[in-house]
């Protein structure tokens, strides 16, 4: 199993925050993952999340790059926090948090 | 009743009334349209996942992808939009399943997400975005040269 980390980076200029966020994992879906003769395992769906509001959501598939890194921006503020919250195809979730800056 | 049993009532109804209102929030498109994720070709994951095949092709969705990527493992990948978009889908016809990621657009958000993909083979990637309100398919296709297959390929 991949050791569980998360890097967030947001950075606020002019109203519009953008966010770099790199998540860990091994994105083996069924055909890579025979070959690689381990379990099946990929993030299936991201949200993040502002004061309670989505501000980012996706649900992919295990054909995403190894540890998946996803970029985007959205209208917010500085001091704010943003949280993510991962789900894998067994179920497994993870969050993470970080102050804009 | 039992003051016991009745707390203990009221605690699971309260947790029934909590429990689908944040599902509700997030919507994940693994459990709302399941069999959009196992389709091979492009033209039927778009029927799966918005009910329709038909799209048109607009200036104001684009998305950037290299030409020629030398690493199929790792394709940047660029979506753009100025519509008022509801999802957007992205779709390749390399791998098994044509599905790679949907994303499912809050309300005023800003339309510009990057992410990477893997890609076994040179292949049509498509991009597909629903209208708000209206539920027009708009759609934008690129063909990917991939010269080391991702994938374990």
């Amino acid at each position: 199993m991949a050791k569980s980390k998360m890097k967030i980076k947001a950075k606020e200029k002019g109203g519009v925050v953008k966010v770099k966020a790199m998540f860990t994992s091994l994105m083996a879906d069924r055909e890579e993952s025979v070959k690689k003769g381990i379990k099946p395992e990929y993030i299936n769906h991201i949200v993040a999340t502002v004061n309670d509001a989505i501000v980012y959501e996706v649900s992919m598939s295990g054909f995403m790059s190894e540890n998946p890194l996803v970029k985007f921006k959205f209208k917010g503020k500085k001091g704010d926090t943003i949280s993510f919250t991962t789900t894998d195809n067994n179920g497994k979730t993870e969050t993470g948090k970080k102050k804009i800056k | 009743m039992d003051r016991r049993k009745f707390l203990g009532v009221g605690l699971a109804a309260f947790a029934a009334i909590v429990a689908p209102t944040t599902d509700l929030r997030a919507l994940n498109f693994r459990t709302t349209a399941p069999k959009a994720w196992e389709v091979e070709k492009t033209a039927d994951g778009i029927k799966a996942l918005y009910g329709s095949a038909g799209t048109k092709t607009s200036k104001k969705l684009t998305f950037k992808a290299p030409k020629l990527a030398e690493n199929g493992g790792s394709i940047p990948i660029t979506i753009k939009s100025s519509l008022d978009l509801e999802s957007v889908a992205f779709f390749q016809d390399a791998n098994p399943r044509c599905l790679s990621c949907v994303f499912s657009i809050p309300e005023g958000a800003i339309i510009e997400y990057d992410f990477r993909v893997k890609m076994r083979q040179t292949a049509f990637v498509t991009v597909v975005g629903k209208e708000r309100g209206t539920g027009v398919l708009y759609s934008a296709t690129k063909e990917i040269d991939v010269s080391i297959g991702g994938c374990g390929g």
